[in-house]
């Protein structure tokens, strides 16, 4: 009985030890949520196609949830190819113009100006005054 | 512990702009202190805690403002303030509602620093005896209560923790320097694991900003802002005459609430609500603008600050989701949350107590004192603000490390995974509470084994009642989870769905 209840940590395997017990719990946990879910599912007859579920909401914003995932992308990839200042005037100014939907010339002029004082201050800020290394 | 104008000015900073996220729904609390985090890199431990301690009391408090004046709840914690706070404004009593609800949030605030500065000191006493053993299982216990709460879901919110854990566990193990769970490509770049710091704003701000964006960046503003009449009924200290005691049932609920480990503000909320409904002495007010029941929610959701403050600096365990992130400006000077710390660092504990003082009273003059400016801040479009959120996010990941662009990659990837864990009904919370918590449950656990040659055993001891005191615990919280799983499932079958629980069901703050 002891024995079933002594785990031998041995120095050299000791750091998969504690990974492996929680890799086991989450399967068995896994296990736990898929089987009733299955069960149910085959109970009721419901088809296991994903048509007609739905991962985004009805209707929603493909060009601003997609473009602003882009655009943060491109932001972070262009960071320490084009340097912090200028990646950051471009993306942001970029995604406020998108954010905001509409071509016409005062939410443009608001966007770069909002982009270009935000990055300068930040810059300020963390730069120069904290002196935190900034890409 | 000394008070220099700095602090005052940092502390003043901290509640205006977490009043303003706090505000602007869409932004939380916790979106506003995992932002301004990488920013108290520049300051001393005291002078962070001020500016955090101020954006966490100004958000929590700032979400009141839209859950009277548009029917939406600004954070997670003022979602019950919604039900009686709106019908008030619909009458024209915006501003007497936002009066009431900002003296009950002053009082809920105080209530709660008190419970803070009395319960803490002695929880840590005992805690200072814990040895490995109870050490891990109160991290075992955080990690289940968190998944207790989650309203039907137990099971999933106790996966979502181990989760977290398993995620935190990459890297190299501190006992044999060997590297684990990290795939070879990513072997320099993960040879301490994630950063909890751009995980966590990944987690709370990137992804937040694609739910918003998913909406198409709506700003609310379009929705009518009633009028405040003249009038109307005003405001008046006599709103509190007859409900100091539903104020004190809910102080102790706010408090309570926040005191266990990962539970938020909206548990606070709708649990003094549903308090509220049940004692209340005229139950035909209740849905109609009663003053008495946003009495109720406003001094929960504000006591939970000083109760989620109680396990963090006792124990080490954060007390809501806030709090998970607060430990991130206690690792970046390099100080341990846990049974020392109160006795180590004296100074901190009295700038603690006295910063949640100040940030309560400037909280409640800021607020108080400008109504007809602070209801404008719903306006606010949140299109206009994400990218400058956005800006400081990538800052504040790279500046963590001193400039490791792996970092704000981290940040990009677990935004991307918390948006898909909100999708797919995955509660984050404990995910985060498992992240944090992961580290300590594994070396609690390796130091208990190697201590007793192995046996596991030594985890149920009768030579050690305290540990068995925290199992029972354990055991309360999975019967609790139980039971409320099969009440829930029952009134699901029975088709009647409280109207309350349905609006918890996909909140987690």
């Amino acid at each position: 009985m002891e024995d079933f209840f002594t785990i031998d940590v041995v120095y050299s395997e000791s750091h998969m030890l504690f990974p492996k017990i929680v890799i086991g719990l989450l399967i068995i946990m896994g296990l736990g949520l898929l089987i009733p879910w299955l069960v149910k599912k085959i109970k009721n007859k419901e088809s296991f196609s994903i048509k007609g579920k739905r991962f985004f909401e009805e209707n929603y914003d493909k060009v601003k949830f997609w473009g602003g995932l882009a655009l943060l992308t491109a932001w972070i990839f262009f960071l320490d190819k084009i340097g912090f200042i200028a990646a950051s005037i471009i993306f942001m100014f970029l995604m406020l113009v998108l954010f905001q939907g509409k071509l016409k010339l005062k939410p443009i002029i608001t966007s770069a100006a909002v982009s270009v004082v935000s990055t300068l201050a930040t810059w300020l800020l963390f730069g120069v005054l904290f002196n935190i290394t900034l890409p | 512990m000394e008070f220099t104008l700095t602090y005052f000015l940092l502390s003043l900073l901290g509640v205006c702009v977490g009043i303003i996220f706090g505000a602007i729904p869409g932004m939380t609390a916790t979106m506003a202190v995992a932002v301004f985090l990488p920013l108290t890199y520049a300051l001393d431990l005291s002078g962070a805690l001020y500016l955090l301690l101020g954006l966490y009391v100004g958000g929590i408090s700032g979400g009141l403002v839209p859950a009277i004046l548009i029917n939406i709840p600004g954070t997670p914690s003022s979602l019950a303030s919604v039900f009686e706070g709106y019908p008030m404004a619909k009458r024209g009593e915006g501003e007497r509602a936002l009066k009431i609800a900002m003296v009950s949030s002053l009082i809920g605030g105080l209530f709660s620093l008190a419970c803070l500065y009395f319960f803490t000191p002695p929880l840590a006493s005992v805690a200072i005896k814990f040895s490995s053993i109870e050490k891990f299982l109160i991290i075992l216990f955080a990690l289940t209560v968190v998944g207790a709460l989650s309203k039907g879901k137990m099971l999933l919110g106790v996966f979502s923790s181990f989760l977290g854990v398993l995620i935190s566990l990459a890297g190299t193990f501190r006992d044999n320097n060997q590297l684990r769970l990290v795939p070879q490509i990513f072997r320099k770049e993960l040879i301490y694991g994630f950063d909890m710091l751009p995980l966590l704003i990944g987690l709370f701000a990137v992804s937040q900003m694609l739910t918003e964006a998913e909406n198409g960046m709506k700003s609310q503003a379009s929705k009518e802002i009633f009028e405040m009449k003249k009038s109307a009924q005003q405001f008046s200290f006599r709103d509190f005459k007859g409900n100091i005691g539903s104020m004190l049932r809910s102080a102790i609920i706010g408090t309570f609430i926040g005191v266990l480990p990962g539970i938020g503000g909206s548990t606070a909320s709708l649990l003094s609500y549903s308090q509220y409904k049940s004692w209340t002495k005229h139950p035909e007010r209740v849905g109609t603008g009663d003053p008495e029941g946003l009495i109720c929610t406003e001094t929960a959701d504000n006591a939970l600050t000083g109760g989620a403050l109680i396990p963090l600096l006792s124990l080490g365990l954060p007390g809501d989701n806030t709090t998970a992130v607060m430990i991130g400006a206690f690792m970046l000077h390099g100080l341990q949350v846990g049974p020392l710390f109160i006795s180590e660092n004296g100074d901190i504990w009295n700038g603690i107590l006295f910063g949640l003082l100040i940030a309560n009273l400037l909280m409640f003059v800021i607020m108080f004192s400008s109504i007809k400016w602070i209801s404008n801040l719903v306006k606010i479009p949140p299109a206009f603000l994400y990218p400058v959120v956005m800006l400081m996010c990538i800052v504040g990941s790279y500046a963590i490390n001193n400039g490791v662009m792996f970092d704000v990659w981290t940040m990009l990837i677990f935004g991307v995974l918390g948006y898909i864990f909100t999708k797919i009904g995955l509660p984050t919370t404990p995910f985060l509470i498992g992240f944090i918590l992961g580290p300590q449950l594994e070396q609690y656990f390796i130091d208990t084994l190697k201590g007793n040659q192995g046996s596991l055993l030594a985890f149920v001891s009768p030579d050690r009642p305290i540990a068995l005191v925290i199992w029972g615990l354990i055991a309360i919280s999975i019967g609790y989870a139980v039971f409320e799983e099969v009440r829930h499932k029952k009134s699901l079958a029975a088709g009647t769905t409280d109207k309350n629980h349905v609006s918890l069901k996909d909140l987690d703050d």
